[in-house]
């Protein structure tokens, strides 16, 4: 199976690159990118070929291509994809506008190619532990949860993740997604109201989009939720951030930290401790999961509709901190 | 100076101790019922009284530790009979008991100072005073979360009668509510979700509430009645434009039991995390409410940031009730 990768915008993308490398009977044909500099960059970093256009990438016929562009820029690159019967694994968020995540699923439908929103939680390892455990009725019904997904200003890295053109607003649009998406799967519900204050308060002087965040979801069975989505841990943090939750439930609470499995790590070099990660790769198991629903045609663990879910959630957070209060969700039905 | 407690329940029975370390006497505990009363005085060479009324003639202090439902008519027995007033928090049932309360220890001229007990623990005081000392910056995003199991109480007892104590949110979540507007400055908005509220009769409470304040940061405060005894357990984060503060209590407890059983038929004692510190911070709180009262000293809570805190904590109640966001309105009583 070929499979390429459209744009490097975003940070995910090398360490794709490296994953594909290592599940048999892929070939990672190679990349494009709109952004000349950051493609011989990248290709270079890679040892991988580097196509002059997105175009081209598609003509030299990959069965799949992973869509790492910034975040407005997904929907014309995967309708490019869809249109060449390409299947397509696309970063989070799904977009940065509903009526375009609408789109790129139905472009996939159409031309009947899978799509998979890359939501690499799902496959995190404590996270998959908690769910087994939900499943199998050891923890009882949940009741609440208390969660963050906080991280660093992600514009140290690529500095389109704070233009809110490019990457549809601040710490809301990046790292809301991951925790409604993870708890869309655990409790098999759909957000009924969202509820969300944002502040400027961190980096001001540095980026117009908000930096901070608190949301408050309800579920349609009646489970709140909090997500804290605040680009909060500081530059001099000892990692990039991380991914936690407490889930109360009629038995109690269970405590979770999905980046947890670190060393801490001293070097005379840093002059201050990090934590070296050595838990399993999330990206890695989420990228066989895509392959393997190709290869096994059938539809992906996380799905199109999971990515348009989670994006309504963020848009929703945006309008509610407008407003000042709640803003259902009309949106009735089972959890895909 | 001579002090009066009122209640020989738990509260009392710890302000007692803490009284011990002053150089005040303690008169007398006054209860309705007489042997807890007598049990306790005699502890200290301390007389039993069974009523506030019986002992506010032997006292120049009365220290109120009732339940919250009888704070407001023995703050106004007390102010009226001239004597200087320690109240245990939340300081009334309503905002209109406690501007009532305040404005009757106003005109009698006698102090009214309220038990707000975090503000004296170490780890919290430390957090506060690097914030004011400019060590993290601006203070933007401050998580805040305390709890422990579900009050082990009689059927009947007040403490589980929300008419009489306020729940979870008035009794427990209040201690953070203080504490965020200690730090963060005055609260303009306020969003809560609980499990009182939610699912009412659940084996479990658990609440989560966002606040805004006015100078633009964030707050989040969860509070939990549902962990097994003998946990209990706080966290606090503050991120600031200039640094971050983190603290959990279960990972910093110096001491660990890890005990096997003792053949005497215990069970292993694998007890709650241990923290000792030279001080209680009871004795804190009550040493520096000795020298603000015998000596004028300055003293770090004052009745109206017990007004506040109640003010937020029912504004929390209420948005738990109705599902909407509370907006506070200004307290006349506290200087912004």
């Amino acid at each position: 199976m070929k499979i390429g990768i459209l744009s490097f915008a975003h940070v995910h993308a090398e360490g794709y690159a490296q994953n594909l490398r290592t599940i048999p009977g892929v070939e990672f044909l190679g990349l494009a990118d709109d952004d000349p500099v950051r493609g011989r960059h990248y290709a270079q970093q890679c040892g991988a070929p580097l196509f002059p256009s997105y175009e081209a990438l598609l003509a030299a016929g990959p069965d799949a291509v992973l869509v790492c562009a910034e975040n407005s820029k997904h929907r014309p690159l995967v309708e490019m994809a869809a249109a060449a019967g390409v299947h397509v694994l696309c970063e989070k968020p799904l977009a940065t506008t509903l009526p375009d995540a609408q789109a790129l699923i139905t472009a996939c439908a159409g031309a009947g190619v899978t799509l998979m929103t890359a939501f690499p939680m799902r496959f995190s390892a404590p996270l998959r532990e908690i769910k087994a455990r939900l499943d199998a009725g050891e923890l009882g019904p949940v009741y609440a949860c208390n969660a963050t997904n906080q991280g660093e200003l992600p514009a140290r890295h690529r500095a389109w993740f704070v233009d809110p053109a490019l990457a549809g607003g601040g710490a809301v649009m990046d790292h809301t997604v991951h925790l409604v998406d993870i708890l869309r799967w655990y409790l098999a519900a759909e957000v009924v109201e969202v509820y969300a204050q944002t502040n400027q308060i961190l980096h001001a002087a540095e980026v117009r989009v908000e930096t901070g965040g608190l949301l408050m979801l309800t579920f349609a069975d009646g489970v709140f939720a909090s997500i804290d989505c605040s680009w909060s841990k500081p530059d001099y943090y000892p990692t990039w951030g991380g991914l936690t939750f407490e889930l109360v439930t009629a038995r109690g609470a269970v405590r979770v930290d999905a980046f947890k499995q670190n060393l801490t790590v001293y070097r005379q070099a840093h002059q201050r401790p990090a934590w070296a990660h050595w838990g399993s790769d999330a990206n890695q198991a989420m990228l066989e999961e895509f392959i393997a629903a190709i290869r096994e045609e059938r539809p992906p663990a996380v799905s199109g509709l999971d990515g348009l879910r989670a994006l309504e959630v963020a848009q929703a957070a945006y309008a509610s901190a407008a407003s000042g209060q709640p803003v259902r969700l009309d949106r009735p039905g089972p959890a895909s | 100076m001579r002090v009066g407690i009122i209640g020989a329940g738990f509260m009392g029975t710890t302000h007692a101790a803490a009284w011990a370390e002053t150089a005040a006497t303690l008169v007398g505990v006054a209860d309705s019922d007489a042997d807890a009363a007598a049990g306790l005085a005699t502890r200290y060479h301390a007389r039993g009284y069974p009523s506030l009324q019986a002992i506010l003639a032997e006292v120049d202090v009365v220290d109120i530790c009732t339940p919250t439902h009888l704070h407001y008519e023995m703050v106004l027995a007390a102010a009226a009979a001239g004597r200087q007033v320690i109240c245990e928090k939340p300081l009334a049932r309503t905002v209109a008991q406690g501007q009532a309360m305040i404005a009757a220890c106003r005109q009698a001229g006698v102090r009214l100072l309220i038990a707000h007990v975090v503000r004296f623990f170490p780890e919290y005081a430390l957090a506060r005073s690097l914030v004011v000392a400019g060590q993290i910056g601006r203070p933007a995003v401050l998580r805040l979360a305390r709890g422990g199991h579900r009050p082990q109480k009689a059927v009947g007892n007040w403490f589980l009668d929300v008419e009489k104590s306020g729940g979870l949110l008035l009794d427990l979540m209040i201690h953070d509510f203080d504490y965020a507007r200690w730090v963060a400055g005055e609260v303009e908005t306020v969003f809560a979700r609980s499990i009182g509220h939610s699912r009412p009769g659940a084996p479990v409470d658990y609440g989560l509430a966002i606040l805004r304040h006015r100078g633009g940061a964030l707050s989040h405060v969860a509070a939990a009645w549902a962990y097994p005894p003998p946990t209990f357990r706080t966290g606090l984060e503050i991120a600031g434009d200039g640094g971050l503060i983190e603290f959990e209590s279960a990972a910093m407890a110096p001491i660990e039991l890890l005990l096997r059983p003792d053949g005497a038929g215990s069970t292993p004692d694998v007890g709650k995390p241990s923290s000792p510190v030279h001080e209680s911070p009871y004795t804190t709180e009550i040493k520096e409410f000795y020298a603000a009262l015998a000596h004028g000293h300055p003293v770090r809570v004052t009745a109206e940031d017990g007004l506040a805190a109640l003010q937020i904590a029912l504004a929390a109640a209420e948005s738990a009730h109705t599902g909407q966001a509370v907006r506070l309105a200004p307290l006349p009583e506290v200087q912004p």
